[in-house]
């Protein structure tokens, strides 16, 4: 059979879960001098893996051609449809938060707000609950400027450390929803090839508590 | 203006040749066994009134519908599902035939999915609805006929069983409302651990709860039924596993060994599924392939109190699989072409009618020359060529 395939977030995600397979044994130096590959293997075959863009990490296992992978909360809220999320891997930790200029009183007044953001499904969700109409404009690069040059009343972002708010003078003024990094299953896999991908889980489980 | 005279709309195709083949043989297949074991075909119109689909537990969301309107103005949807439009068929037309009624159908259904996500908003599906009765013998009959239907067109496969009764009696003894139930069960689904935990430890900790918690985890094989049989003593969930249990050894018998496996965290659509519920998955299709019930309330929705149980099959997707696998043989060259020379064309006609009945695949040549028929049949490596 082949061996399970686990589509792995490139950049910072995928150091941590390469530190996490070494941990729990795997050797990963495949991984650690990929070249130009996009396919690499993990421990003697024991499973292998796929480098990918985080939205595409879902989209690989959602199609079931990845049985798992390893993504962000942020990027799961955004894009996420239907798959098993098993495990909060415990690193990339950062938050989606509501930051505002300074000062400014956001929920004041009767108009109508417009935020700026990268991920307008995160900032819908978050103002409907709330039972609020906001105008969503979407942002590819840095959205701290939209509030700055007077485009948007606030900004949805992750935050990390705040650094970078600060330095523009904003500041958070609600937390959306926590992050941190997910295992997540595809829905057949998890039923096919139920043995492997427990196994692994509980490895992942054992070492990420 | 742009025109799209070309191509198809996102989501859809043209099913070609082999394509189209492999599809009615998976179709004749499955439709095999329905006409076996006893089932009635029927079929809905493609387009419905928007309120067959918008009762409170239809669970189809109105993003997924492509609607239009009458020449009333009034709301129309393309079939999303086949199960509410037969729900409503057998309320008004069959209301007093004898029960139960045993109905398949072979329809496509219509869902409108975001762009670009690989998604098909046109799949056929094939599926059978046991309406009239209730109990464990109507239960058995709808998974032993999903069981047969996918056994005649895949070999590696999975039957899970789960019933809605499980999460439904445990959240039931929580003081939650039903925003707090969804978020729950949404988080069942999802095999979502972590926000389970965050929604289950803002509840004063009790049994209904630390049963619902390992609701995810519960699943695998008959080994299932003990560990839940633990977490589940004492609340009003335990009938709903002793009758699964008791399903799941009625079906042992079939030899499905580790195919069968048992769900207690399969609680999608729990509004609509009220007893059992099963799906299907087979190797290399990332989603169920099949997926089913009981649901005792949606024909009372539309005024008629019955039970029914029912499954449909996507059988594009198990198309795709065999296609994949190179499991289907296709050739569509004859055998012989057959010219005519001019004045002969209706013996030419009758010998090629002639020969497909001694089982000889024959054609009749169009073409106006015997040259450019001999060329068609080198070109499409037809073997013999018959003047007449």
């Amino acid at each position: 059979m082949k061996p399970i395939r686990i589509a792995l977030t490139k950049g910072r995600l995928e150091k941590s879960t390469v530190e996490l397979f070494e941990k729990i044994g795997y050797n990963c130096d495949a991984i650690k001098n990929k070249g130009r590959k996009l396919i690499l293997p993990v421990g003697d075959n024991d499973f292998e893996v796929v480098l990918a863009k985080a939205a595409d990490v879902i989209t690989y296992v959602e199609h079931g051609v990845c049985e798992l992978g390893v993504v962000g909360k942020d990027t799961i809220l955004e894009n996420g449809t239907s798959f098993y999320e098993l495990l909060d891997l415990g690193f990339g930790k950062c938050r989606f938060a509501l930051a505002v200029k300074k000062g400014t009183d956001f929920y004041g007044g009767y108009n109508t707000k417009t935020i700026a953001t990268k991920y307008p499904n995160v900032t819908r969700a978050f103002f409907d609950d709330k039972n609020m109409d906001v105008r969503i404009i979407k942002i590819e690069g840095s959205v701290e400027l939209a509030p700055l040059v007077g485009l948007a009343d606030g900004i949805v972002d992750i935050v990390e450390t705040g650094s970078t708010l600060k330095a523009n003078g904003l500041e958070v003024i609600e937390t959306v929803t926590d992050i941190s990094a997910r295992l997540i299953a595809n829905t057949a896999s998890l039923k096919l090839r139920k043995q492997e991908i427990e196994a692994l889980q509980k490895k992942l489980e054992a070492v990420t508590q | 203006m742009k025109k799209y005279t070309k191509i198809t709309p996102e989501g859809t195709k043209d099913f070609l040749f082999a394509e189209s083949s492999a599809m009615d043989d998976v179709c004749g297949k499955i439709e095999k066994v329905f006409k076996t074991r006893c089932f009635k075909k029927v079929i809905t119109p493609a387009i419905e009134f928007y309120d067959v689909f918008a009762l409170p537990c239809s669970g189809i969301e109105q993003e997924a519908m492509f609607k239009t309107v009458d020449n009333k103005g009034r709301l129309l949807v393309v079939r999303p599902d086949s199960t509410l439009p037969i729900a409503r068929m057998v309320s008004s037309r069959l209301k007093n035939s004898l029960m139960p009624v045993r109905l398949y159908y072979k329809q496509a259904v219509y869902r409108n999915h975001p762009t670009l996500t690989g998604r098909t908003s046109e799949n056929m599906q094939m599926g059978v609805e046991l309406l009239g009765v209730k109990g464990i013998r109507a239960d058995l009959e709808v998974i032993t006929t999903a069981v047969c239907a996918i056994s005649a067109v895949a070999n590696d496969f999975r039957i899970e069983l789960g019933h809605a009764e499980v999460f439904d009696a445990l959240s039931d003894n929580l003081d939650i409302d039903a925003d707090y139930k969804e978020k729950i069960r949404v988080s069942i689904e999802g095999k979502n651990y972590s926000a389970l935990n965050n929604l289950l430890d803002k509840l004063t900790p009790c049994k209904a709860v630390s049963a619902i918690r390992s609701l995810p985890s519960l699943f695998g094989g008959e080994e299932v039924f003990e560990k839940a049989r633990a977490v589940c003593e004492g609340t009003k969930a335990i009938e709903a596993l002793e009758y699964l249990h008791k399903i799941y050894n009625n079906l042992v018998p079939l030899g499905l060994g580790d195919k069968l496996i048992v769900d207690l965290g399969l609680v999608q659509r729990n509004d609509y599924y009220t007893g059992i519920v099963f799906s299907g998955y087979i190797s290399g299709i990332g989603d169920a392939v099949i997926s089913g019930g009981r649901y005792d309330d949606l024909l009372g929705e539309f005024d008629l109190p019955a039970s029914a149980a029912g499954f449909a099959i996507d059988t594009d997707a198990v198309t795709l699989k065999r296609l994949s696998d190179n499991s289907v043989s296709y050739s569509d060259n004859p055998d012989v072409l057959v010219y005519a020379h001019d004045g002969k064309e209706m013996d030419a006609i009758h010998t090629v009618t002639q020969l497909n009945e001694q089982g000889v695949k024959a054609q009749f040549s169009v073409l106006p020359t015997l040259e450019e028929t001999k060329a068609f049949a080198a070109e499409r490596g037809i073997a013999e060529v018959k003047e007449v």
